[in-house]
Parts: structure tokens; sequence; C-alpha cells
């Protein structure tokens, strides 16, 4: 009875409050990646990227970047010139 | 002839994994197929009390790993099933007696004569876990819908995935769905979509299974058991039969009389 008056009152259900924390638990436990691992997403993306533009692969930085409820993956690339014919193909 | 070589796992300690181990086994040896069980927690060993066994040890996992006696010596015959076997783990041993080289080259002689073999892994993440991963091609994780459970879940996950182990399947043990809908607890949905690994069925919080571990009668011989029914549901999936999960269990008045009746 006095559950259902609290609720009345606004309280979530423990359930929904678990897994709200758990998404965000979970989220700054995976987080955690390897250095080798974002070495090689960061080639990737170089590699990727220069099949249409001439970049600078000194500047580029990856970061993954934590909000409350959101992960980012944050690069930034200068770029050097755009390649005027996509090399797509 | 190769056979299936399963871990169960979960991180968190307390969670089901030997008891997960002893059904479903027991459940595959009852279709026919020739199981053995592994216990991987040295020092800590509970799949031959579990099983009822413990009577009868006289080598165990560590001593075949040495070379102190054959494979066949430290297997027991489970009490129903001629086609079940279970080999203990050694109890005043340490984790590092054994490393995951000679742990995957067991697996792959067992699974040359067995169609299963089921690997209980230690609670942790440590030496033990990565002995008991060492060999599996497949993963169980067994969660429980505590927010403990789940988190440990998930980096057990990560670990099976960084250690090139993608075969991964979910349990989850001990759901109550009264509290489910009472919003006391998370539901199948919610866990399933945190974990984001396929799952392989949901086990109801029953007393029934206390009941069988201290027989040592694995749950799955009773026939009327809820739990164990879901166990038999398990290891049909895992064996690549096509069952429909029923995320819903309904509550029959047949079962309010039965509660009633046996409480």
């Amino acid at each position: 009875m006095l559950k259902a008056i609290r609720r009345f009152f606004g309280e979530k259900a423990s359930s929904q409050v678990a897994r709200q924390r758990m998404q965000v638990v979970l989220m700054h436990d995976r987080m955690d990646i390897a250095p080798d691992i974002m070495e090689a997403l960061k080639n990737d993306i170089i590699t990727v990227l220069s099949r249409y533009m001439e970049i600078d692969r000194r500047t580029i930085h990856v970061d993954l970047e934590q909000g409350k409820n959101y992960t980012a993956l944050i690069s930034n690339v200068q770029i050097k010139r755009v390649y005027r014919h996509s090399m797509s193909t | 002839m190769a056979g299936k070589m399963i871990v169960v796992t979960s991180g968190k300690g307390g969670v089901g994994k030997t008891t997960t181990v002893a059904n479903i086994g027991t459940v595959l040896a009852k279709k026919k197929y020739s199981v053995v069980m592994l216990d991987a927690d040295i020092g800590l060993r509970n799949l031959d009390v579990v099983m009822g066994l413990e009577n009868r040890i006289v080598y165990n996992l560590v001593d075949i790993i040495e070379g102190k006696c054959r494979k066949q010596q430290a297997m027991l015959r489970d009490r129903k099933l001629h086609n079940l076997y279970i080999i203990p783990a050694a109890q005043t041993r340490e984790k590092s007696a054994v490393n995951p080289e000679q742990m995957k080259n067991l697996c792959q002689e067992l699974a040359d004569e067995f169609d299963y073999v089921l690997i209980d892994c230690p609670a942790g993440i440590e030496q033990g876990f990565k002995n008991a991963v060492a060999g599996a091609q497949t993963a169980i994780v067994v969660t429980t819908p505590e927010v403990s459970a789940i988190r440990d879940a998930d980096r057990v996950i990560g670990l099976l995935e960084a250690g090139e182990l993608r075969d991964i399947h979910l349990i989850i043990n001990r759901m109550n769905h009264r509290m489910v809908k009472k919003g006391d607890m998370m539901s199948t949905e919610d866990i399933i979509s945190l974990l984001a690994v396929p799952l392989l069925g949901v086990i109801p919080e029953s007393d029934e299974v206390v009941i069988s571990t201290n027989r040592g009668t694995p749950l799955v011989h009773d026939r009327g058991s809820k739990a164990g029914a879901a166990f038999h549901q398990i290891a049909a999936r895992l064996n690549g039969e096509e069952i429909a999960l029923d995320l819903e269990q309904k509550v029959t008045i047949m079962d309010r009389v039965k509660r009633f009746i046996w409480s």
C-alpha cells in the first residue's frame, strides 16, 4: 500500500532505476578499450579518410568521450586537400 | 568425431554455474549423448557434491594434468546415467597448478571421446577463469536479475570476446516473475538489451534447486519441477533443437494449488 502511494507520487519502479543505472555503468565499463585496439581503430579511420582526402596523419586524434547517457567517438583530423574525383570505386 | 566444448561462466560467484552444468549435463546424457563435466574450480570444488558423488573421488583434474593417473581413473560415473561422467577439481591445490595450454589439451582429448565436454568455471576473472575458458569453443554466461551479477556478466562477455571466443549464450537464473510484474525486478527483455547476447533460457527462482542440491540429485530428474523444465529446454536449445522461448511464465490455478500443497 505504502509503495502504491509512493508510486503515485512519482517514485520510479526499482527495476526501471536498476536498468537505467546499469546502462550507464556498463557503458563506463566497456569504455575501457585497450590501447592497441584504439591504435588499430585510428589507423583504420586514416585509411578510409585517405581514400577521399589528403589528411595530416600526425595531427589525428581519436578519443572516446563519456556523457551522462552516451558514449561518443571524437576524432579531430586536419584536412590538407579533398580529392576532386573520389577514389571510391 | 569431435565433441562440443562448452564453458559455463559468470564472473560473479553464487549465481548458479555449478547447478547449470549439473543439470544441462544430465539432460544431454538423458538424450543419450556421452557427456563429461569438468570441474575447473580448483580449491573450491562443488560439482561433485551437487552430483552426489563426493564419496567416490580418488583422483582429480590436477592428477591427470600432472600425469599421476590416467584420465579414466579420475572420471566418476553418474549414479543413474552410465554415459555421464564428472572429473572433480583438486581441493587442496591452487589454481596455478594448471595452465591454459594444459587445459586446452585435456579438453581436446576429452572432446575426441565424448559428445559434450562441459566445463564448470570458477568465479572471478583471474587464472582459474583463463584456464577454464582456454579449451572452450562455446561459452554460456549465467547471470541473475541483479545489478552486481549483470555487471560482472558484461565484464566476462567482454573478456571472452577479447579472447576470440565469440559463440556466447546467456542464461538468466533465479528469475522471479512475480517481482517483475510488480516492477521490482529487471525483466528478461531488460537484461538482454543490456548485455546484447543471445538468450538460451530463463530459470525461475525455485526452492526445488536447494532441495535437489541437498540430496545431490540434479533437478532435471524430477518431472514436475518448473526450474527443471527450464533446464530441459536450455539443454535442448544448446543441442540445436528449435524450441520457442516462453518469456512470460504463466501461473495457472493448478500451480497455485500445487504451491499451496507443497508449501
